[in-house]
């Protein structure tokens, strides 16, 4: 049997037996196939379990290596999940529901519109006023007559649902930021690679020219027609619930994603901090929440928006995308009155229905809600907190001490839909989210969407939604005129913020590195000598750990010597540990993910793989496994880096490499080559330090395997060829340095790259290993000035290449007052 | 009464500040009971950049910034303003407080308007406590006018005039606590008292003419910013209630702005750019009245 037939089969019987009545998305009740799914019946219905399970393995894999994560509120950046089946709606059926979305955004925006300006929806009675002035997302900032904006909605989207007669109703509106769209393109790019006989028999609406026109509207959107827009998209940072949706608009828009500290209001407009100049902003798409985007005027203290940006967009010098005072639509207070607001705003019926809902603020709709809080869902008008779990005195607690902050919801029995899950292909509850998009002087629904499917409650995956063309030639999305989007990469919007990423980038890529070789050679010289201590060879690995203790700068000592080796390799919290290198390599990335080419994520998903292994196989060989597979990994992102541009980002990654490239050596040298400890310890310790700094092949070559300290030295300190030379690494820095634009020859850092070159210049090897007893002093000294040299010039890069604005403070933080 | 009114603020910081944006509400409002003869913002460092536009609920604010690194902002509104003691409609001070809820008036032409000042606010939460404490004054079917005017005799007699009590941060909890405040506390507990019964009740920001002491002259620059609160009044208007000094407001009342509470209005705030460590304010108002 095969995976559909079974759950068909199950679904059916569910049904006899008088299961909660749902409409199921794939199967009728009678058994057959919906008519979204005939078209695919042939291969759809012969895909087996074991197919699937393949499928899902392959879809996590991509996701892996695409680096798609989500973070759930207050919890760790998670894997993106994805369920094979689509949800797959035809043609006749999208096609009211498109009409509907259409006039739903047409009409919260003539909501905001009203509700900013002349408030006609209040003064009639149409709508209670405490819905709006008691949600918090009803902004008296942009409520004067300066802000009139006649599109304040650009981009909405709503949370639908099925009744258990299959109709579509809206559960939520999103208007503040709608989240969710570059989700849904990533959806698509995997299901179309992992199912792509399916995907080529359906004939379904590429998304693409959404996307087209989703550019087009925010270029159109720039205040005052200004000839070349410059477009920006504001996130909250990498740590924000939907981070790679942000960033994944960012780069396939070819917009640049901006935090709130890159920005500055200057003579009532926005701009953007670059290479020491502004340059001006003239269309913000906005996913900071709106309460945080202006510390002046709105939230104080709020670090993640622009001091300031109520104003210049009451002046119209920029356009934020949604208007400010979007968020009073994200309100289930409204709902009970769209259909009387569509009939006074539009003159229109309402075609769109919301799920049943009563506000509380209504004397006899709060007696209702209280009378059947078993069947209904109370939620807060302004606050996402799920109540779902208080108790019912609670709630009523809640309602009585603020009626108008509450309302009583239906619960939708919702559809559903067959999900692969651990347990096989079951039926689970889904969601759709729909986004729609104000288009030339119409509002365009995206013929697609994103598809959440629910589990006891929680949302577990996703799912990419298939729109079935009526006639094969139909134009995807309904768009034939789009202009086909540049394939250019974001314009050069090199804010400080982003240089320092691409700094740290470079500089965590490297220091991973070379811990993964240094723990290479340190483990492979353990398996040999762990047990004999007291030979040349164990004289010679605990130099090796003190070479690890010194550069991870914590304690590693022989007991527990795999435990040891598995902490620096998996530890984050550990400092100095290859994982958290990783982690802040993989922080340093994110943030700048628009600038970065995707395959920068194949290499998280080797070390993340190389992890796991790590903690799955408790082999003592396992370590040696996982560190080489980490270093390929890690190794890749050079290749990465060779195919970027060479832009200031490029070269901040390369200066931040050789930098610390040249520390890590001086420190490797300084805990192993200061130190006389007899011929054959010392051959030991110098072809180790050989191999960490990936410069044992050539020295073969050129020495014939005569290991001495001044060849090592010389290899390594001053061979220009050598690009793991400080010499090399000098060289590289210069000349990275010098193609910044704000270099000048002598700004500080080159100043103190010319001192560093010339001390290395003067530094002679046979004087650097003189011996005195047990010691190299002049080794110990040479290598201890160029560490603090390489230090201060790093610093300096920072000072000068990535100055933060001074933090933005309220008026009157620590403030004496002084009496008159 | 006719007063002319110079209200300098003054921030000196420790280090250099390169930017400083702020928002003022400095203006005094044109009103049927208050004339604005004139008035003007002047700021040190002088800026190209400030403008004024009339917010919300009808105030002046005045938007400013200043890039010159600077170590003393110095703000200066004057203005000269003649007021008049507001007569009140009898009748309607005497109706049931009951029927001075907005909610009950759709009758009332404003009254959809004002539900918004019904509302709690950030700093005049509707707390429980509030709630009782009003309760006591809010017999059923009590004229308007006298019990609003009964609370605000008791929070005069409640409550100490304490400057070292509170912030600008505090909340009608903390006022409860420490049964003390100054005005714009006072204008707090009393819009979360009303509020909490259904009333609209809105926060006053403006100006008292003091008295000096008998014998004494006036000491110029001793005056200070006043903060009270003001009760709807269907087929009246606004009550305007000093709990501070136990009176409604009369002639020697400046009215400058008018919101939901002190976050609304206030005389100045905003956002700098610095490493400063301290911050120093100084606040200079002088109410003189003119002959």
């Amino acid at each position: 049997m095969t995976a559909l037939r079974d759950y068909s089969t199950a679904v059916t019987q569910q049904t006899l037996t008088g299961e909660p009545a749902r409409y199921d998305e794939v199967v009728a009740p009678d058994g057959t196939l919906r008519p979204s799914w005939r078209p695919l019946a042939e291969s759809a219905v012969q895909l087996t379990e074991a197919e699937l399970r393949r499928v899902g393995g392959d879809i996590e894999r991509f996701l892996a290596n695409d680096g798609v994560t989500y973070t759930p509120p207050s919890m760790d950046p998670g894997p993106w999940r994805l369920d094979p089946f689509p949800l797959i709606v035809d043609a006749a059926e999208w096609s009211p529901l498109e009409v509907g979305l259409a006039q739903r955004t047409e009409l919260l925006n003539a909501i905001l519109v009203d509700l900013y300006g002349p408030q006609r929806l209040l003064r009639t009675g149409t709508l209670p006023p405490a819905v709006v002035f008691g949600h918090r997302g009803f902004l008296r900032v942009s409520a004067r007559k300066s802000a009139h904006d006649p599109h304040p909605l650009l981009l909405a989207a709503a949370d639908l649902g099925r009744n258990a007669a299959g109709e579509w109703q809206v559960i939520a509106d999103r208007a503040q930021a709608p989240s969710g769209i570059g989700y849904a393109m990533e959806n698509r790019r995997v299901i179309s690679r992992v199912l792509p006989e399916l995907y080529r028999q359906a004939g379904l609406h590429r998304m693409a020219p959404f996307f087209q026109a989703l550019r087009a509207t925010l270029i159109d959107s720039a205040p005052n027609h200004a000839p070349n827009p410059r477009v920006v998209v504001l996130s909250p940072g990498t740590h924000s619930e939907t981070a790679y949706d942000q960033s994944f608009i960012a780069s396939s828009l070819g917009f640049p994603l901006v935090e709130g500290s890159d920005l500055v209001m200057r003579g009532g407009a926005v701009w953007m901090r670059a290479f020491g100049r502004l340059e001006r902003v003239d269309v913000i798409l906005r996913r900071v929440d709106a309460d945080w985007s202006d510390s002046l005027e709105l939230r104080k203290g709020s670090q993640l928006g622009v001091a300031g940006l109520s104003e210049a967009v009451r002046r119209g010098s920029v356009r934020v995308v949604n208007g400010l005072g979007a968020g009073v639509l994200e309100n289930p207070g409204l709902l009970p009155y769209m259909s009387a607001m569509c009939q006074l705003l539009l003159d229109e019926p309402l075609r769109l229905p919301s799920v049943q809902t009563s506000w509380a603020g209504d004397p006899r709709s709060m007696a209702y809600v209280l009378d059947n809080l078993d069947g209904l869902l109370v939620k807060a008008i302004d606050d996402p907190v799920d109540l779902a779990h208080r108790s019912h005195d609670e709630l009523r607690q809640l309602v009585l001490a603020a009626p108008y902050r509450y309302v009583g919801q239906e619960s939708l029995p919702l559809s559903q839909s067959p999900v692969l899950d651990a347990h096989g292909v079951n039926p689970r509850v889904v969601t759709l989210r729909a986004f729609t998009l104000r288009y030339g002087s119409t509002y365009r629904p995206l013929v697609g969407g994103l598809a959440s499917v629910f589990a006891d409650g929680q949302a577990r995956a996703s799912k990419d939604v298939w729109v079935l063309k009526g006639r094969p030639d139909d134009p995807d999305q309904g768009l034939v005129d789009v202009l086909p989007l540049t394939n250019g990469r974001a314009p050069m919007a090199m804010v400080p913020r982003v240089l320092e990423d691409m700094f740290w980038f470079g500089r965590y890529a490297e220091r991973a590195e070379d811990m993964l070789r240094l723990v290479l050679a340190a483990h492979a010289s353990a398996e040999d000598f762990r047990s004999r201590p007291q030979s040349a060879g164990g004289a010679s690995l605990a130099v090796l750990m003190g070479a690890i203790a010194r550069l991870s700068g914590s304690r590693f000592g022989p007991d527990e010597l795999d435990d040891n080796f598995r902490s620096v390799l998996l530890h984050a919290h550990r400092p100095g540990s290859v994982a958290q290198s990783i982690g802040a390599l993989r922080d340093a990335a994110q943030s700048v993910r628009d600038q970065l080419s995707p395959d920068t994520w194949r290499a998280f998903s080797s070390t993340d793989r190389a992890a796991a292994n790590l903690v799955a196989y408790h082999y003592s060989h396992q370590v040696a496994e996982s560190a080489g597979e980490m270093l390929t990994g890690i190794l890749s992102l050079h290749g990465v880096t060779a195919n970027m541009i060479r832009d200031p980002g490029w070269r901040m990654i390369g200066a931040g490499r050789a930098v610390e490239r040249a520390l890590q050596l001086c420190h490797l040298l300084r805990s192993t080559t200061t130190v006389r400890r007899g011929i054959d310890v010392d051959r030991d310790v110098h072809n180790a330090v050989l191999a960490v700094a990936e410069s044992a092949v050539t020295h073969r070559r050129r020495y014939r395997g005569y290991v001495r300290l001044a060849g090592v030295l010389d290899l390594l300190l001053a061979d220009p060829e050598n690009p793991r030379s400080l010499a090399f690494g000098i060289a590289e820095m210069r000349q990275q340095l010098a193609a910044m634009p704000q270099s000048t020859g002598s700004t500080r850092p080159e100043r103190l790259l010319n001192d560093l070159a010339e001390e290395l210049d003067r530094a002679d090897i046979a004087t650097l290993t003189a011996i005195e007893g047990e010691n190299r002093p002049n080794l110990e000294r040479f290598l201890d000035a160029c560490i603090g040299q390489l230090t201060r010039f790093a610093d300096a890069v920072g000072e000068l290449h990535f100055a933060p604005a001074p933090t933005p403070r309220s008026f009157g933080f620590a403030t004496v007052v002084e009496g008159p | 009464m006719r007063y002319r009114i110079s209200h300098r603020t003054r921030y000196s910081y420790d280090e250099d500040v390169s930017d400083s944006l702020g928002i003022a509400y400095l203006v005094p409002r044109q009103l049927p009971w208050q004339d604005v003869l004139s008035q003007g913002l002047t700021l040190d460092p002088a800026t190209d950049d400030c403008t004024t536009d009339l917010d919300y609920y009808g105030n002046t604010a005045t938007y400013f910034q200043v890039t010159d690194p600077h170590r003393v902002l110095d703000i200066l509104a004057t203005s000269e303003v003649d007021v008049r003691a507001e007569q009140h409609d009898e009748a309607a001070l005497a109706a049931p407080w009951e029927s001075a809820r907005p909610v009950a008036r759709p009758d009332v032409a404003d009254a959809w308007r004002v539900q918004d000042l019904a509302l709690p606010s950030s700093l005049a939460g509707q707390t429980a406590e509030a709630h009782a404490y009003a309760a006591a004054s809010l017999g059923p079917g009590r004229p308007v006018g006298e019990a609003v005017t009964e609370v605000m005799r008791r929070i005069h007699a409640d409550f100490a005039y304490d400057k070292t009590a509170t912030t600008v941060t505090t909340t009608v909890d903390d006022i409860f606590d420490k049964r003390a405040g100054v005005c714009q506390d006072f204008a707090h507990l009393t819009l979360a008292c009303l509020r909490s019964h259904g009333l609209a009740v809105r926060y006053v920001s403006g100006y008292l003419a003091t008295t000096p002491p008998p014998g004494k002259e006036r000491i110029v620059g001793a005056d200070a910013t006043h903060a009270w609160a003001a009760v709807w009044i269907p087929g009246d208007g606004w009550l305007a209630l000093d709990p501070t000094n136990d009176q409604w407001a009369n002639d020697r009342y400046v009215t400058v702005a008018w919101g939901r509470d002190y976050a609304d209005v206030p005389p100045v705030k905003g956002v700098i750019f610095t490493e400063a460590k301290t911050s120093t304010l100084r606040v200079e108002v002088d109410v003189a009245p003119v002959t």
